[in-house]
């Protein structure tokens, strides 16, 4: 892959767009990575595969960077050779790799250029849901908020 | 060690099993959706002692092995083995994830205040009784507050360290590739601590909490104060091929921090203790938190042993060799007979008894067994 960084896919920072995607509902990400599918011509797929991200963690108590286990992903990696060569890359927690395969469809289909608008408006989509989805989250936790009293 | 030959028993063998999976019945994928919605929190206890996080897989071990978690364990563990690992994510800082409860016993005033998050803590421990009458358990929906929790409140530690209440922490930055890795190199001791607190991740719930509670409990040197702990969904910050991190999705963690008094040069200071575990599993964390204090302090409890806390809570170590014992010894029991015998017809050539009444090992069925 060149050595490039990835341009934004509209107000979204490459990496944020990815994010979204995997954590976006797989049915949701494939639906619209098939209307992007038959725009973007041969597909030569280097990498669609399951395997293991180890996870460091810091030690909040002496600093000590560990192991704290390792993490069941798909990913899939993709080029485009009508396309000049771009290439799409995704990966997700977990083993559903026809999800991993969409995310690297629309990243091989934004790196081209190709139906950006449509992908953009699915991130924004799923930027709103993903944020209500936590601030839901939040708020019932903070439902749980004590204040401890001593007498 | 000595093998016998294998004869006879490759039936039984197949029998033994249809009995064991027999009983439970057919797996279904909704009988494995079922385990994990419905029981996360074993689910988790699988994934971190498997350290593997996985949590579909990891209720199919459930379902397969029907509950016993050390096979449930096993199964993770093997299945891990047969996957390539692809990449290191980029470290994580649990006071930088989404927090949904953060509690400390220390200190009733810690910035961020305190959520008490999903818990029974404070909860009356009733039976639902009439579910097993018909009725079914609904439970009370939660009734959001107006505003969301902070998504991320600070570590305690780092606010004792603000005040220099405790040493500050190592801040240097290391390459994920070169962190000391238990499942690639061998423990030594002294153990980094780097590993004992990955072996800690990993280690089997119940064994650390009987280390744990023995030390906490009197017979060991620490007694501990919950500083912090903290259950969080995580991020599995993935690098991408053209640089760069970017978010693959959450993992439930878990962590504790505990502090403890001591003295150095004959000066009060305040220790402290860390654990984390993938999943969500406060016993665990808490216990190994401590211990992460008790060990290599000066003590003749086996908590204060790195080299025994990390050898005797390894899950798959330790349940194996215990199991282990089940297997034929056939051999190797005879042989001790042999001395038994000969050492009892030695000491009684005089008056002669009879031996004890154990059968000739004539026609073994399965392999011998090594210790």
């Amino acid at each position: 892959m060149n050595a490039e960084a990835p341009a934004p896919i509209g107000r979204f920072e490459h990496g944020d767009a990815l994010g979204l995607l995997a954590r976006a509902d797989a049915a949701g990400v494939k639906r619209v990575a098939e209307t992007v599918l038959p725009d973007l011509g041969a597909i030569d797929v280097l990498k669609s595969r399951t395997g293991l991200a180890m996870l460091p963690c810091r030690d909040s108590a002496q600093g000590t960077t560990f192991h704290l286990g390792e993490v069941l992903v798909a990913e899939a990696h993709i080029r485009l050779p009508d396309r000049q060569d771009c290439e799409g890359y995704g990966a997700c927690v977990g083993r559903d790799l026809e999800h991993a395969m969409a995310i690297a469809v629309l990243d091989a289909a934004a790196s081209a250029g190709i139906q950006t608008a449509v992908i953009a408006a699915f991130l924004e989509q799923q930027s709103d849901v993903s944020e209500k989805q936590d601030a839901d989250l939040l708020r019932r936790v903070e439902a749980t908020r004590v204040e401890m009293e001593t007498f | 060690m000595a093998y016998v030959a294998a004869r006879g028993g490759e039936t039984a063998i197949k029998q033994a099993e249809c009995l064991f999976r027999e009983a439970l019945g057919s797996i279904t994928e909704e009988r494995v959706c079922e385990i994990q919605r419905s029981l996360p929190y074993l689910v988790d206890r699988v994934m971190g002692e498997a350290s593997l996080y996985a949590p579909d897989l990891a209720a199919l071990a459930l379902a397969q092995s029907g509950g016993e978690l050390s096979e449930a364990v096993l199964l993770l563990r093997a299945y891990r083995t047969t996957q390539p690992r692809i990449a290191y994510a980029a470290p994580i800082a649990l006071d930088r994830q989404l927090t949904v409860r953060r509690i400390s016993a220390a200190f009733k005033d810690v910035p961020g205040g305190q959520v008490l998050g999903p818990t029974l803590d404070y909860s009356h421990r009733t039976l639902k009784t009439e579910v097993l009458a018909g009725q079914p358990f609904t439970p009370t929906p939660v009734t959001p507050a107006e505003k969301p929790s902070e998504r991320a409140p600070p570590a305690v530690a780092g606010w004792l360290r603000d005040q220099g209440l405790v040493p500050p922490a190592d801040d240097t930055e290391q390459d994920s590739g070169d962190i000391p890795d238990l499942t690639r190199e061998p423990v030594l001791f002294p153990a980094p601590r780097a590993h004992t607190l990955q072996a800690l991740a990993r280690s089997d719930t119940g064994g650390t909490l009987a280390l744990g509670y023995a030390s906490m409990r009197g017979y060991g040197s620490v007694h501990p104060t919950v500083n912090e702990v903290r259950l969080c969904e995580a991020d599995v910050m993935m690098p991408h091929p053209k640089g760069g991190h970017f978010n693959a999705g959450r993992v439930r963690v878990s962590e504790a921090e505990v502090v403890s008094r001591a003295q150095v040069d004959g000066k009060p200071i305040l220790k402290l203790g860390f654990a984390a575990t993938l999943g969500w599993n406060e016993v665990k964390t808490i216990a190994a938190a401590t211990l992460d204090l008790a060990m290599n302090t000066a003590g003749a409890h086996p908590a204060n042993e790195t080299e025994f806390v990390l050898y005797h809570t390894e899950p798959i170590e330790s349940a194996g060799f215990c199991l282990h014992f089940k297997l034929p010894h056939y051999v190797t029991f005879q042989s001790a007979l042999d001395v038994f015998r000969g050492g009892g017809a030695a000491a009684d050539e005089a008056s002669p008894e009879e031996p004890p009444d154990v059968a000739p090992d004539d026609t073994p069925v399965l392999e011998e067994a090594l210790p």
